[in-house]
């Protein structure tokens, strides 16, 4: 790496631009999946490669390639910046990278039990019992299983001094089960991950996970259309991630910020919650599954206050966020791999616990819905709209949960349900999973929160 | 030796490290890129990459390992993690082993070499014209625009004696323009798809963008319930058809009890007079090739005929437990190839096409006396098993007898893709391709529908 990183930041040196950067990696996961009790496939990846960047007068040129050679690289440099150069003369508005110290770190990864010190055998077990936990009932018509583990390497060096190196490994286990009776036919899932190594899905009872998604599935058969309309909602810590996660997240990203795109520009110390409403990002979180040691540009890993008890306090930054806005740096410049861009990305985002146990929250709810696990959701940074959905819920009836309903979709605008929060669990939870910006760029992250009551609009079923 | 042809040399190589059989998959690519980020052009790159995907058996145990390829070591390295991986995964014992067809030719018009050869610069000049074209109105901007083209190519082979080879371009646009003000935004987007550049109109396509943001601007809030006739733009419904009926056609999902058609061969699934076929011939298609990604020949295939399903997609491992004909195993999606060489290949529909009708997008709003024009929901998800959906809209418009009327928003399109199918009322004449979210496999060609059954329901 030091050669090839010499031989980048030459090159940058010589091209009078304003920084320059060059990013290694080494990508090696394995996934087993078993469908209905049977290896599906058994797949090993190593991708191994480097991104570099010039930054001139706001333009950003970018190079990446397969080749670790030094010609390659070179070769690479000068076309990232040939093209900042021929870019930074299009009218760009200001833009500054913020003044950064070199740095030089090397990190290990906090991993109690590496996955490469366990055989592929009882991690094909481990999937397979998840698999086979689920033929609980003629019903469950299909199984599914999968394990996951990714090991990353990464480098990065700069034109100001910086060269920081690390590991990055995460494990998952998981499994989905399709039930069908008569016409009806539905599914259910549930899955662990986090950063570090194969304690993570040890951890789990692959017997308990296999069983739970096949009663959920099952469930869903004989479950009722929800209700639809604006109605008091408590949403699961699913559900209340992907609130932080889709609307006030990716509208908190720098970037959205600098290009004036979000509806949360310029409300830095406005109210836009409840006093029960704390939000943080947070890639410091341990064992969660969007931890970073740094960013793809080498800041280190940040805990960033988002919301205080209901007033906004501030944004995700980059390197170029930071320096343009003139604010902290957060270390959220991600990129899915060598060969994409760097964006403002999220990590651990979530809703902070509140006082409130969830039988109490439950208990004091005359009339409904708890929503339980979530299927999907959708960013929207321009109009602050909230669009979810869960994967099945029950309604709540003078303090008590009671049958089951389908899935719907949880709707409206995510300040409007903020101020409405009034309730806010101590149970709290982060769940796993790959964010992507737009349509593409996935990086992994979780998303979570408490137990939440608030008045949300639900449809669909 | 091309890093391709590392392909043929990998197959060899396995074998001699004590595969009993193997099938390599190698693919090169080029991606050039151009992101707009408040009107201007932020980012513009040029990448490259080649990989390899080998999978090696012994007896009934079967693994995959895939590396970016640089040269023979890799190659090395990769034989040698799957030689490992393969003692210790338990058999299948339904393998069938791999194909040996040996495929040539090639479908018409998949690659574009002057799109291939535009230099990064040239790209953001057409970035830039489309952005300048959305810019409808003084408050209109366009914050952000993804702009990719990819020239890639890729060849399979494996001990049986199967071969084949295939290079395409994909071009990719998605822009965001929003009008108004903070406090009161009108967002539109667009994304356009096709494997050459003569294909995009730049101008047109920026224009929309810009409409479609004051649109959104000047929609008003739906306060009521309409469940008349609901006319939708190809592009979010050709991602629904994906999710719904790329499944229930997949003979992998088939299966394994997972497709809500896997007993309803010869059956009413659709409206009659509906066609849906499976069509990996098609010219200038953006999933079209002549050999699939594990080696065997592909094939036009009709799936829903009249209305009747009549049959499903098979990979090669499916066609053999099923009694089906394979060609449908692909890793590639059509958004972009990248990584396409680090997963195994799977079932999967390649350009699922919906037969076009007669009547152009007018005549069809034209014949509708009460409902709604669909044109951009928020996010196009389906379940993919029971049907059901709950969809934001983003630009709608309301159709009074015949005319579009006031753009309308906070609302919620629900219904059910497979009811809906069998509900439909119109298939406009005009084929649009539409794709899955990113790394999604296959692809959808089809016209503007109408179908009876769902309703839009007003959030206010």
């Amino acid at each position: 790496m030091r050669e090839l990183a010499k031989s980048a930041l030459k090159v940058f040196e010589k091209a009078g631009i304003d920084f320059g950067d060059i990013r290694t990696e080494e990508r090696k996961s394995t996934t087993i999946r078993i469908a209905n009790e049977q290896l599906q496939a058994l797949s090993s990846v190593v991708r191994k490669g480097f991104s570099v960047r010039a930054f001139r007068r706001g333009a950003w040129g970018y190079s990446s390639g397969t080749s670790l050679t030094l010609d390659s690289v070179k070769h690479a440099a000068e076309a990232a910046a040939r093209i900042a150069r021929a870019n930074s003369t299009k009218g760009l508005p200001r833009a500054s990278l913020k003044n950064i110290k070199p740095m030089k770190k090397n990190l290990k990864p906090a991993v109690k039990i590496d996955p490469a010190n366990i055989g592929l055998d009882e991690k094909t077990e481990l999937a397979m019992t998840v698999s086979r936990a689920q033929r609980t009932d003629p019903k469950v018509a299909s199984t599914f299983a999968i394990y996951g583990e990714w090991d990353y390497a990464f480098e990065v060096a700069n034109t100001v001094g910086t060269d920081v190196s690390w590991r990055e490994m995460r494990t998952r286990i998981g499994g989905q089960a399709v039930a069908a009776e008569g016409g009806k036919r539905d599914f259910a899932y549930d899955f662990t991950d986090g950063t570090g190594g194969y304690e993570i899905v040890k951890a789990v009872d692959p017997n308990e996970m296999g069983k739970t998604i096949a009663r959920e599935a099952i469930e869903l058969l004989t479950a009722k259309k929800p209700p639809s309309g604006m109605m008091t909602v408590i949403t699961d810590p699913d559900i209340s991630g992907l609130l932080a996660h889709e609307v006030m997240g990716h509208a908190s990203e720098g970037d959205e910020i600098t290009k004036r795109r979000s509806f949360l520009t310029d409300i830095v110390g406005k109210k836009v919650g409840s006093p029960l409403v704390t939000m943080y990002d947070d890639g410091t979180y341990p064992a969660a599954h969007g931890t970073i040691p740094f960013d793809c540009e080498g800041t280190p890993g940040h805990k960033t206050k988002i919301i205080d008890r209901g007033i906004y306090a501030g944004y995700m930054h980059s390197l170029e966020t930071s320096g343009t806005l003139k604010m902290p740096l957060t270390g959220n410049g991600r990129a899915e791999n060598y060969s994409r861009r760097v964006w403002v990305r999220m990590t651990n985002t979530y809703f902070a616990p509140g006082d409130d146990k969830f039988d109490e929250i439950v208990e004091e709810t005359k009339d409904g819905l708890l929503t339980h696990k979530s299927i999907s959701g959708m960013e929207d940074p321009v109009g602050g709209g909230f669009q979810a959905v869960a994967l099945m819920g029950h309604l709540v009836k003078n303090g008590e949960i009671g049958p089951a309903v389908r899935g719907m979709t949880l709707t409206g605008k995510a300040l409007e349900i903020l101020k409405s929060v009034d309730m806010a669990s101590r149970e709290f939870k982060l769940s796993g999973g790959f964010c992507g910006k737009g349509e593409e760029d996935y990086v992994p992250v979780s998303s979570g929160g408490p137990y939440m009551r608030s008045k949300i609009i639900v449809g669909g079923g | 030796m091309t890093l391709l042809t590392l392909a043929d040399d990998a197959v060899k190589k396995a074998l001699a490290a004590g595969a009993q059989a193997a099938e390599a998959f190698a693919m090169t690519y080029r991606t050039k890129s151009v992101y707009i980020e408040q009107d201007v052009p932020k980012v513009a790159e040029e990448r490259t990459e080649a990989g390899i995907g080998l999978k090696v058996a012994v007896g009934k145990r079967v693994a995959f390992t895939s590396a970016s390829l640089e040269g023979q070591k890799d190659v090395r390295a990769t034989i040698a993690t799957a030689m490992k991986a393969v003692k210790m995964v338990p058999e299948d014992p339904d393998f069938p082993g791999f194909t040996s067809f040996r495929v040539m030719g090639k479908v018409e018009k998949t690659h574009d070499a002057k799109t291939a050869e535009t230099p990064v610069e040239e790209l953001v000049e057409m970035a830039l014209e489309l952005t300048a074209a959305g810019k409808v109105r003084k408050d209109v901007t366009v914050p952000k625009g993804i702009f990719r083209v990819q020239d890639y190519e890729l060849r399979v082979a494996n001990s049986e004696g199967a071969e084949g080879s295939h290079r395409g371009t994909l071009v990719f646009l998605y822009f965001t323009a929003k009008s108004g003000t903070r406090a009161r935004p009108g967002e539109g987007i667009i994304k356009s798809l096709g494997v050459s550049l003569s294909q995009q109109d730049f101008q047109a396509i920026g224009k929309r963008l810009g409409a479609r943001s004051v649109e959104n601007l000047e929609a008003s809030a739906l306060r009521e319930k309409i469940a008349g006739t609901v006319v939708m733009d190809p592009l979010d419904l050709g991602e629904m058809l994906i999710q719904t009926v790329g499944s229930a056609v997949n003979a992998e999902d088939v299966r394994r009890k997972r497709s809500p058609w896997q007993d309803k061969k010869g059956q009413k699934v659709a409206s009659e007079g509906l066609n849906i076929a499976d069509m990996p011939r098609l010219p200038a298609g953006l999933c079209s090739c002549a050999v699939d990604d594990e080696g065997n020949p592909t094939a036009d295939r009709p799936l829903v005929a009249d209305g009747i399903l009549r049959d499903f997609v098979h990979d090669h491992y499916n066609a053999a437990l099923l009694g089906g004909k394979g060609g449908n195993a692909f890793r590639r999606a059509v958004a972009t190839v990248e990584g396409a060489y680090a997963r195994p290949a799977q079932c999967s529909i390649s350009n699922l096409v919906v037969e076009p009708g007669t009547q152009s997008l007018d005549e069809i709003i034209g014949s509708v006396q009460k409902g709604v024009y669909i044109e951009k929901l928020a996010a196009p998800e389906v379940n993919q098993f029971s049907g059901a959906f709950a969809l934001e809209v983003r630009n709608a418009a309301i159709i009074e007898k015949g005319e579009l009327r006031d753009h309308v928003k906070y609302a919620l399109l629900i219904g059910n893709m497979f009811d809906g199918l069998k509900n439909v009322a119109a298939t406009g004449r005009e084929l649009r391709p539409s794709h899955g979210f990113l790394t999604a496999t296959g692809c959808c060609y089809l016209p503007p529908m109408a179908f009876n059954g769902f309703e839009l329901v007003g959030q206010k």
